[in-house]
């Protein structure tokens, strides 16, 4: 079996079809359905996966991890709940686990001088010197407030979806989001005229 | 689109770091591949380990309130609360000292030991004679393998360090000449993904 491009059927229009009607028609046995969640979230996910691992490569790891256990745990998505938002719990905890996974390997290499030596050198920047500054201030933040900030100003979840996402109530997102403002103001004064 | 009421230095950060991150083709194509391989997901699927962080029903979609299991939840309760009640009465019970690990170990077999010998202080200790750098692991720093080395006892080859940590649950494990391993004398924690077995200290912050 193969994944492709979802067949001209009657009845099926993924421009109009919502992110719950495609679940049900992978469920009901359209498996080629879930081409078009991908096609649709994983963009997002890989965006989110970059900003909070800071590489493509964990990046696209933890997508792809999260679309396969999404794809078989999606009998027990619920229509009530945003396909996004349910994505997202998966992609968070799957970032979380890489990040904990990489710090470590990270520290045992840290032991050794050459290991030292390269991992000053930062990896080849994605694009602008301002993004590259932006991750850079992103990197500096705690993981929890990394997370919350992302969720909250770029994936731009309510604070519900935030903590349906993540196992965390509102009020600690909240104060989360407020202290990664804080941080990201106070890193990018020092190279820019930001918050000013 | 950013809230309107967030400051505009933070809109425009928000707005540099939506900018879409292009999904390879060699990615989206490998992953559509490995996606086809897996059995059609159905329904009734159950729930397998390997998807032990994908979000699951909610209990009001699996249990059913009936007048009876309102009357069994009820009893459950009852019962759960009054065992808590025992537990938690019989571990104040006179110790003599104040201890901070909920548990102290003394088996004098053991090659490592931990212990709590005053509140927040707690004293890791390994022996490993032959071993030449011996460092301390956990959630309580970072992980990071230089931070917290131990000092051997030269007369008896013991590795020993002494932290002050907060109360709560704190997973840890030696380095011993650059391999993890977990402390043999304390409890193991649950598989950590990395292929390692970690120990676990419970540091209760309590004053008796």
């Amino acid at each position: 079996m193969r994944f492709v491009t979802p067949p001209s059927v009657p009845g099926f229009n993924p421009v109009v079809m919502t992110d719950a009607t495609l679940v049900r028609r992978v469920l009901e046995g359209d498996t080629a359905a879930f081409t078009m969640l991908v096609d649709r979230h994983a963009a997002a996910c890989t965006r989110f996966a970059m900003r909070m691992l800071g590489n493509r490569e964990d990046a696209e790891d933890a997508t792809q991890e999260s679309f396969i256990r999404a794809y078989r745990s999606l009998g027990r998505y619920e229509e009530r709940q945003a396909f996004r938002t349910w994505l997202f719990q998966i992609l968070v905890n799957r970032c979380r686990t890489a990040a904990l996974r990489r710090q470590r390997r990270q520290r045992m290499f840290l032991v050794d001088d050459n290991a030292v030596a390269l991992a000053s050198v930062r990896p080849a920047a994605e694009s602008s010197g301002v993004r590259e500054e932006l991750q850079r201030a992103i990197d500096a933040l705690d993981p929890d407030q990394r997370e919350a900030f992302l969720l909250k100003h770029v994936e731009q979840l309510s604070y519900d979806e935030m903590a349906a996402a993540t196992g965390v109530g509102v009020s600690a997102l909240k104060m989360r989001v407020k202290r990664a403002c804080d941080r990201m103001q106070w890193l990018l004064r020092e190279v820019s005229d930001v918050g000013t | 689109m950013s809230a309107p009421e967030n400051p505009r230095w933070l809109n425009e950060i928000g707005d540099e770091l939506r900018r879409e991150v292009p999904v390879r083709a060699a990615w989206r194509s490998q992953l559509l591949d490995d996606i086809a391989r897996l059995p059609v997901p159905t329904a009734e699927d159950e729930i397998d380990d390997g998807d032990r962080d994908s979000p699951r029903r909610s209990a009001s979609r699996r249990i059913v309130l009936t007048p009876f299991t309102s009357l069994a939840a009820a009893v459950v309760f009852c019962a759960l609360g009054a065992s808590a009640m025992y537990v938690a009465l019989a571990s104040r019970a006179p110790s003599g000292r104040d201890t901070i690990a909920s548990r102290s170990r003394t088996d004098p077999s053991s090659t490592a030991s931990w212990s709590a010998t005053a509140q927040e202080l707690v004293r890791f200790q390994l022996s490993a004679p032959n071993a030449s750098h011996v460092a301390l692991v956990g959630s309580f720093n970072e992980w990071n393998p230089v931070a917290t080395p131990l000092t051997r006892d030269p007369a008896t080859g013991t590795w020993v360090v002494s932290l002050r940590l907060p109360p709560g649950r704190h997973v840890y494990a030696f380095v011993v000449d650059g391999d993890v391993t977990a402390d043999p004398a304390a409890p193991r924690a649950a598989d950590n993904d990395f292929g390692s077995a970690n120990s676990v200290v419970l540091v209760s912050g309590r004053t008796s």
